[in-house]
C-alpha cells in the first residue's frame, strides 16, 4: 500500500493537519445534529480524508465496509428512457457517487438516484430510523440543472438523508445549494504542516530525514499534501539514505509539458503546432485533464516570457480556458491557445529582433 | 471460386437473402431523402453488402439479375456504357472477385501467416492437446468492415481444406412479416435466442455431421460472422455469457468475426460493450487478430487486377482516388469500381474535380450523386463524398482573374479581411451535396487543415484554430440542447459546420502551394476511445491498490499524481494500467504504416 | 449504527415572526396589512425587495392570521422556486386548487377565515414568461375565490399585466440596528455569546439579508459551539478577510506580474471561492478614491466578464490570474492590447 493510503488518518482524532477543524466536526456530530456539509478547497488538502473520518465518527467502523457496484439505471425522461451507468460505493449507512461523471445526462442522476436513495431509510436495531449519509463528489462540475435538482432533494428529504458535498471551487456550486450547507472551507495545507507530516511518517517508517530535505519536498508538491508524500515516497525508493540534496524527481507528465512549451519558445510555425497537437494527445490518453494541461503550460511559458507577454498569454490562456468549458473537444482549444500564443511570441520575435 | 465447401446454418430462414429486394429499397432511398438528415452511420453498425455474404451463388443468379435492373433504373436511364457491358452483370464484382488463393489476399501476409498457423495448429493438433485447459479454440477477428476477415477465413480453409461453417445473423423480422407470422402461427424468436440456441447446440454436440455432405472426415471450421444486435445492457450480458461458454468449452476451431465501428463516439454505448466483449473474451481465453485497414497499395493492386480481368480502362489516378477513398475498405472499392465502370462517358474526371473544383460542376454534381446515394447504404460512403468535400475546402481555390470585376460599390473591408471570391459553389451546398455530418466535417478539418497552412502563416493558422474551436462550441451547446429541441439542435449543427467550413476557408489566407496531401482519418476519435478506457482501468486499479478501503478518488488525481509515482516506485501488479500501450502502439503502427506505403509506393509493388 | 437524528429546525424558520405586526423594519407594509387583516378583505399582492428582508415571512404570516392552523392546509397552496413550475404546473395544480370552492365567511377559533383562498408563489420571479402569461387568465378566471401573493427579487422580471393586478409593497432592506437587535435576541434565546465586534462583522457581511445573518449565526453556533468570534462568523460565511483582498490590490498595484501571480496562487491554495473574492475586489476597486475613472471601467469589465466566465464552470486559478493581470494593467496604465479581441 502507498504511503499516502497507509498514514491516511482513519479516524477524526488522528487528523493532523487541520486539527481544528476536526475538532469542530467531532463537536458537530456528538451533538447528533448534522447539518448537509458542504466541504470545498483545492486539490490535496485532505477534504476525503476528513469526510471518511467524519463518516466513521458518525456510523463507526461499519462505514469503512464498503463495496463497488456498477450500477445502471433507466430513468424515464417522458419520451424515452435513458440508459445510464455509474459506480457508487456504498456501506450500509452512506453511499458514495460522483454524479457528475454521466455528463450532461447529470440531472437525472440527482434527481432519481439520489431520490431513491434517500427515500430508504436504514433501520437500526433499535427499530428507529436512522438517516443515510450521500456522499457527491465533484458538485462543483454538476450542471446547473443539477444543482437546481439537487436543492430539491435537499429540502425534500432532509429528514432521511444528510448530503456531504465535496468540490474543489465553491464559485461554481449555487447559492442556493451554498446557503443550505455548512460550508467548510478546507485550505491547502502550509509549507511548515507538510513537513511536520513528512516528519511523522518518516519517524513511522523509521527513516532518517536530513534536515532541509523535507521542507524541500513541501515547497516542491505546491502546498499538496498528497504529492507531497507521494513525492517522499518516491524519494525514498530511489534512493536512501537520503541526501539533503537529492534530486526529486518530478512527475513525468510535468516535464513532457515543459517539453512542449520549449519546443513552443523554439519553432513557431503549423508544422510546430501539428507536432504540439500530436504531444498534447499524447497527454489526454494518459488522462491528464486538459484544464491542468492548460494551466501547467501556461506555467512553464510564463517562465520564459517577458512581462508584458505575461499578461497577453495569461489572458489568452484565461479566454481558451473558458472555451474549453462550453466545448466538447478539448484539444480544439488548447490548439487555438498554442497557436494564439506562437503568433503573439512570433509577432514578438519580429518586432524585438527584426 | 468453386473450391469452397460452405455452408449456411441459419435456423430461422432457410431462404437465403433476397438481395433484389434489399437492393431496391436500398437504391430508392437516397431519392426521397436527398440530403440532410441522415443518421450518423458511425453509430449504427453499418448495414453490410450483402452480396459478400451470398454463399450459393448458383441459386443467386436470378436475384441478381433483378437486381441490376433496379440499378440501370437509379442510373435514370443513362446509357450503359461499354464497359460495363463487357463485365458480366450478373455478378457483383465483389463474389466474382473474390480471392481464391493466398495471394490473392490483399490483407498484410503476416496478419495471414498469423490466422493460417492458428488454424493448422488447432486442426492438426492431435486430440488430447484440443483438451487442454487455457487452450481456447476460439480466434477473434477484429477489424472495421471490409478489411478482409471473412475473405481470410474462407481461403485459408479452402487452403489447408477444411470446410467452413457459418453463422450468419439472421435477416431482421420486419413488423409486418411477424403479423402475417403469427397469424400463420409461427412464433417470433428474438435474434438472440436463435443465436443462444445454436451455441448451444455447437457445444454440446458439436458440428451436425449430416449436414456436411461427403467427406465427414475433414476438419471443420466455425465461423461467426457477425455478432447479434444486442439493444440494452441485460441482452448484451446474455450475449456475453453464452459467448464465454462458447469460448470455454468448444472444441471445434472458431472465429468470430467483429466488426469495429471505429469512428464510434467514445460516448457510445454500444461500441463501448462491443469493445468489453472483446476483451471479457480474450480474458476467457480466445485468441486475438486485430486486421488494420488495407493499404492503398494493396488495395490499387487488387483493383488494377480486377480491371484487367474485366477489361476496363481505369486510369491509374482514379484507382488511386478510389483507394485512397475507401478508407481501407477493400469491398467498398471493388464496389465502387464497379459502379465506376458502370457509369456512362468514363470521361469523368474524378481526381480533375478533386484538384480542381472548377471542373465542370454538372459532372461533379452528377458524381456526388452517384457516389452519395449509392454508397450511402453500405457504409464508407462518408470518406468518398466527405474527401472531395473537404479537398475543396482544404485547398481553398480562390478566383484569381475575377478579382477587377468586384462590384465598386460594394461594403469595402480592410485589406486584411477581404478575401478572393471562392472558385467553388458555397460551402454550404458543398456541405449538403456530401451529406456532410458537422461533427465530422469539423474533427476531419481539424484534423487536416494544417497541412495546408503556408508555414509561414501562424497568424491564419491562429485563426483556423480559433474558427474551429467556435465550431466545436456550437457542436456543444447543440448536443446539450438536443434532446429537448431538435429543430434548434438541426440549426446549431448547419451552423458550426457552416462556421468551420467558412472558418477555414476564410482563416487559411496564405494557403500552401498546392502539393498533395493524403487526407487523415481524425486521430481525435482514437484518442477519445483510448482515453475513456484508460480512465476505467485507473479507477479500477486505484481501488483495487488502495484496499478497497477508502473511497473514491478522482480520475484527474489519478493520473497526475499517483500514475507517475507508482512508475516510479514499481508497485505495478499484473495486468496493470499499461495494458492499454499496445493499443496506443498499433494505433502508431498503423499510421505509420500508412505513411510507409505512401513514401514506398514503387518498391511495394515489386514486392508482389 | 445509525444514530437517531434530531428534529432539528433552522433557526430561520424558527426565529420566523409569526405575526405581521412582528415583521422587522417594514412598518408600512405592516400598516396596511394589519387593516387587511381587521376587515378580512384583500387584493392580490406583489411583494418585492432584496432577500432577506421579510416578504416570505410577511406572506405567511398573513395567511396564518387569517385562517388558523386548522383551515391552513386546504386554504393555502405555497410554490416556491424549488418547486417544478413549468407552464403545465401553473395550468394544472394552481388550477385544481383554485377550482375547488370554499365555504362562505365565517370565523372559526378567532381567526378572520375570509370566503377565498391564498396561493404564494415564491420567487416568482423565476418563472417563465409563459407560465406568467399562464397564470394571468387564470387569476382572472378565479379572482373571486383566491388571492394571489407574488414574492420576488426583481419586480421588472414580473410581466406587467401580472404586476398590474397586484397591490405592490417594496422591502426596504434592514437597518443595522434592527438587525443586530434581532439578532441579539435569537442569540439570548439559543444561549450565544457574542461580542460587539463579530456582531458589526455579522451586519456587515450579511448586507442588510437577515436570513443570511441568521444562516451564519446558526452555522457558527454549530462548528464552534456557543462562544462566536468574528474570525468564526467570516469563515463559515465565506466571506474573505479583507487583508487578503487588500494583498492581491496592493500585487496589481505593484506592477510586478510574479507577485500578482503569488498571491492568485496563494488565494487559490487556501481555498477562497473565487467569485467571492471579484466581488470584493470589486468593492475594493469602486471606493478606491485615487483611480480614475476610466481605470475602473477597465478593471470592472475584466471583472465581469470573469464572473460570466466563473458561471461557465471555467478555472478559477486563470480566471483570477487574468484579472489580476487586467487590473494590474489599468492601474500601472500599462497598454491593454484590445485589436485581438474578438
Amino acid at each position: 500500500m502507498l504511503w499516502v493510503d497507509k498514514y491516511r488518518p482513519k479516524t477524526l482524532a488522528q487528523v493532523i493537519v487541520h486539527e481544528d477543524i476536526a475538532q469542530n466536526l467531532t463537536k458537530l456530530v456528538t451533538e447528533q445534529d448534522c447539518p448537509h456539509l458542504l466541504f470545498y478547497g483545492p486539490s490535496g488538502s485532505g477534504k476525503k480524508t476528513l469526510i471518511m473520518a467524519l463518516l466513521r465518527q458518525i456510523f463507526g467502523p461499519s462505514a469503512e465496509k464498503v463495496k463497488v457496484e456498477n450500477r445502471n439505471w433507466k430513468i424515464d425522461a417522458g419520451s424515452r428512457t435513458i440508459d445510464l451507468e455509474l459506480t457508487t460505493l456504498a456501506s450500509t449507512n452512506h453511499v458514495e457517487l460522483s454524479p457528475s461523471d454521466v455528463g450532461f445526462q447529470d440531472r437525472y442522476i440527482v434527481q432519481e438516484i439520489i431520490k431513491e436513495m434517500a427515500k430508504n431509510r436504514p433501520i437500526d436495531t433499535k427499530g428507529k430510523k436512522g438517516f443515510k449519509v450521500l456522499v457527491l463528489n465533484e458538485v462543483d462540475k454538476l450542471s446547473r440543472e443539477a444543482q437546481h435538482s439537487l436543492r430539491r432533494t435537499m429540502e425534500k428529504y432532509s429528514a432521511s438523508c444528510r448530503l456531504i458535498l465535496c468540490c474543489n471551487s465553491s464559485s461554481k456550486v449555487t447559492e442556493a445549494i451554498r446557503s443550505r450547507c455548512l460550508n467548510i472551507r478546507i485550505n491547502a495545507p502550509s509549507a511548515e504542516q507538510i513537513v511536520k507530516v513528512l516528519e511523522f511518517i518518516g519517524k513511522k517508517e523509521g527513516l532518517q530525514i536530513p534536515s532541509g530535505f523535507a521542507a524541500r519536498i513541501a515547497e516542491k508538491s505546491n502546498r499538496n499534501l498528497r504529492r507531497a508524500i507521494l513525492s517522499f515516497e518516491t524519494c525514498r525508493v530511489q534512493q536512501y539514505p537520503f541526501t539533503s540534496n537529492q534530486a526529486i524527481p518530478p512527475m513525468d507528465w510535468e516535464e513532457y509539458i515543459s517539453e512542449i512549451a520549449t519546443d513552443i519558445m523554439k519553432e513557431q510555425s503549423p508544422k510546430r503546432l501539428f507536432q504540439v497537437r500530436g504531444k498534447v494527445y499524447e497527454l489526454l490518453i494518459n488522462c491528464i485533464p486538459p484544464e491542468i494541461v492548460l494551466k501547467r503550460l501556461l506555467h512553464e511559458l510564463l517562465k520564459k516570457l517577458d512581462a508584458e507577454l505575461k499578461h497577453e498569454v495569461c489572458h489568452w490562456a484565461a479566454y481558451y480556458e473558458h472555451r474549453m468549458r462550453l466545448g466538447q473537444k478539448a484539444i480544439f482549444h488548447i490548439e487555438a491557445f498554442v497557436a494564439k500564443f506562437m503568433s503573439i511570441y512570433k509577432a514578438f520575435l519580429i518586432a524585438t529582433f527584426g | 471460386m468453386g473450391k469452397r465447401n460452405t455452408i449456411v446454418i441459419s435456423s430461422s430462414d432457410d431462404e437465403d437473402y433476397e438481395p433484389s429486394s434489399r437492393l431496391t429499397r436500398s437504391y430508392q432511398k437516397p431519392k426521397s431523402t436527398s440530403s440532410l438528415t441522415r443518421t450518423n452511420p458511425s453509430r449504427a453498425k453499418k448495414p453490410r453488402l450483402p452480396g459478400s455474404r451470398l454463399t450459393k451463388q448458383s441459386s443467386n443468379v436470378d436475384e441478381m439479375r433483378l437486381a441490376f435492373r433496379d440499378f440501370d433504373e437509379v442510373l435514370n436511364g443513362v446509357k450503359v456504357s461499354a464497359g460495363s457491358r463487357r463485365s458480366n452483370p450478373k455478378e457483383l464484382w465483389v463474389d466474382k472477385h473474390k480471392p481464391s488463393s493466398l495471394e490473392e489476399l490483399a490483407v498484410n501476409k503476416k496478419k495471414v501467416e498469423e490466422v493460417k498457423s492458428w488454424f493448422e495448429e488447432r486442426l492438426m493438433a492431435p486430440k488430447y492437446l484440443q483438451d487442454e485447459v487455457g487452450r481456447s479454440s476460439v480466434l477473434i477477428l477484429s477489424g472495421q468492415a471490409g478489411v478482409g476477415k471473412s475473405a481470410t477465413v474462407q481461403v485459408i480453409a479452402s487452403k489447408i481444406g477444411a470446410q467452413l461453417c457459418e453463422w450468419n445473423t439472421p435477416t431482421p423480422t420486419i413488423w409486418q412479416e411477424h403479423v402475417h407470422n403469427s397469424s400463420a402461427g409461427m412464433n417470433y424468436t428474438s435474434k438472440l435466442d436463435e443465436f443462444e440456441n445454436f451455441v448451444e447446440r455447437v457445444r454440446k454436440y458439436g458440428l451436425i455431421s449430416s449436414s456436411l455432405n461427403g467427406n465427414s472426415k475433414s476438419s471443420i471450421i466455425l465461423v461467426i460472422d457477425d455478432l447479434p444486435v444486442t439493444n440494452g445492457r441485460s441482452a448484451f450480458e446474455r450475449l456475453q455469457r453464452c459467448l464465454i461458454q462458447l469460448v470455454r468449452s468448444t472444441r471445434v476451431p472458431t472465429a468470430i468475426l467483429a466488426t469495429d465501428c471505429g469512428n464510434a463516439d467514445s460516448s457510445d454505448l454500444t461500441a463501448r460493450w462491443l469493445e468489453e466483449l472483446q476483451l471479457t473474451l480474450e480474458s476467457a481465453g480466445a485468441s486475438k487478430v486485430a486486421f488494420n485497414p488495407i493499404t492503398n497499395n494493396s488495395i490499387k493492386k487488387t483493383l488494377s487486377r480486377i480491371c484487367r480481368q474485366e477489361l476496363c480502362n481505369v486510369a491509374a489516378e482514379e484507382i488511386d482516388l478510389i483507394a485512397r477513398a475507401s478508407g481501407g475498405d477493400i469491398r467498398h472499392a471493388i464496389t465502387s469500381l464497379q459502379l465506376f465502370c458502370l457509369k456512362p462517358n468514363v470521361e469523368l474526371d474524378l481526381s480533375s474535380s478533386n484538384s480542381t473544383p472548377s471542373c465542370p460542376k454538372e459532372n461533379a454534381n452528377l458524381l456526388n450523386e452517384f457516389s452519395g446515394g449509392f454508397s450511402s447504404q453500405y457504409g464508407r460512403d462518408e470518406t468518398l463524398t466527405l474527401f472531395h468535400a473537404l479537398g475543396k475546402f482544404l485547398h481553398n481555390k480562390r478566383d484569381t482573374e475575377n478579382v477587377v470585376a468586384l462590384d465598386q460599390n460594394a461594403f469595402r473591408v480592410g485589406e486584411k479581411f477581404s478575401r478572393l471570391p471562392f472558385k467553388m459553389d458555397s460551402p454550404e451546398k458543398i456541405l449538403c451535396q456530401a451529406h456532410g455530418q458537422s461533427r465530422p466535417i469539423t474533427d476531419f478539418l481539424h484534423e487536416n487543415v494544417l497541412d495546408f497552412v503556408s508555414d509561414e502563416a501562424m497568424d491564419d493558422a491562429w485563426a483556423v484554430a480559433s474558427y474551429l474551436g467556435d465550431a466545436d462550441m456550437l457542436l456543444a451547446t447543440s448536443r446539450r440542447t438536443l434532446n429537448r429541441h431538435s429543430e434548434i439542435g438541426n440549426v446549431l449543427q448547419s451552423a458550426a459546420a457552416s462556421v468551420a467550413v467558412r472558418g477555414v476557408l476564410y482563416g487559411n489566407f496564405h494557403p500552401s502551394p498546392s502539393r498533395w496531401h493524403a487526407i487523415r482519418k481524425p486521430k481525435l476519435w482514437q484518442i477519445e476511445q483510448s482515453s475513456s478506457h484508460n480512465q476505467n482501468e485507473m479507477l479500477r486499479q486505484r481501488f483495487m491498490e488502495d484496499g478497497g478501503s477508502s473511497s473514491f478518488s478522482e480520475v484527474s488525481v489519478i493520473a497526475t499524481e499517483y500514475r507517475p509515482v507508482l512508475k516510479w516506485v514499481g508497485y505495478r501488479k499484473a495486468g496493470d494500467v499499461e495494458t492499454h500501450g499496445s493499443e496506443d502502439e498499433s494505433l502508431k503502427g498503423m499510421s505509420i504504416d500508412e505513411e510507409e506505403s505512401e513514401i514506398s509506393d514503387d518498391d511495394d509493388i515489386e514486392d508482389w | 449504527m445509525a444514530p437517531v437524528l434530531q428534529s432539528s429546525q433552522p433557526w430561520v424558520e424558527k426565529y420566523r415572526p409569526k405575526q405581521v405586526r412582528d415583521v422587522a423594519h417594514q412598518d408600512e407594509v405592516v400598516r396596511v396589512l394589519t387593516n387587511t387583516l381587521e376587515t378580512a378583505n384583500c387584493p392580490h399582492m406583489l411583494f418585492y425587495g432584496p432577500p432577506g428582508t421579510g416578504k416570505t415571512t410577511t406572506a405567511l404570516a398573513i395567511a396564518h392570521q387569517l385562517f388558523g392552523p386548522e383551515l391552513y392546509k386546504s386554504r393555502v397552496l405555497e410554490l416556491n422556486a424549488s418547486d417544478d413550475r413549468g407552464i403545465n404546473v401553473v395550468r394544472t395544480k394552481i388550477k385544481d386548487f383554485a377550482a375547488v370552492a370554499v365555504g362562505s365567511a365565517q370565523r372559526q377559533g378567532g381567526y378572520p377565515c375570509p370566503p377565498f383562498k391564498i396561493i404564494i408563489l415564491d420567487e416568482a420571479d423565476s418563472m417563465t414568461e409563459d407560465a406568467q402569461n399562464a397564470l394571468r387568465r387564470t387569476m382572472e378566471t378565479y379572482s373571486k375565490v383566491t388571492r394571489f401573493f407574488f414574492i420576488c427579487n426583481y419586480i421588472s422580471r414580473i410581466i406587467e399585466p401580472l404586476a398590474s393586478r397586484c397591490a405592490k409593497f417594496r422591502f426596504k432592506p434592514l437597518s443595522d440596528e434592527i438587525m443586530s437587535s434581532r439578532i441579539l435576541h435569537i442569540c439570548d434565546q439559543e444561549g450565544l455569546n457574542l461580542d460587539s465586534e463579530a456582531l458589526s462583522t455579522l451586519s456587515s457581511i450579511s448586507q442588510g439579508d437577515l436570513r443570511r445573518a441568521i444562516t451564519y449565526l446558526q452555522g457558527a453556533a454549530r462548528l464552534f459551539g456557543s462562544s462566536i468570534s468574528s474570525k468564526d462568523l467570516l469563515s463559515v460565511s465565506g466571506v474573505i478577510p479583507v487583508e487578503v483582498v487588500e494583498a492581491l490590490y496592493a500585487a496589481c498595484k505593484s506592477g510586478n506580474f510574479d507577485l500578482a501571480n503569488k498571491e492568485v496562487n496563494n488565494i487559490i491554495a487556501e481555498g477562497y471561492p473565487v467569485s467571492q473574492m471579484l466581488s470584493q475586489l470589486f468593492d475594493v476597486v469602486v471606493e478606491a478614491d485615487d483611480v480614475p475613472d476610466e481605470q475602473k471601467a477597465r478593471i470592472c469589465k475584466s471583472l465581469a466578464e470573469a464572473d460570466k466566465r466563473l458561471v461557465d464552470g471555467a478555472d478559477e486559478y486563470l480566471q483570477l490570474l487574468d484579472v489580476a493581470s487586467n487590473t494590474m494593467r489599468a492601474l500601472c496604465n500599462m497598454p491593454q492590447e484590445f485589436s485581438f479581441e474578438t
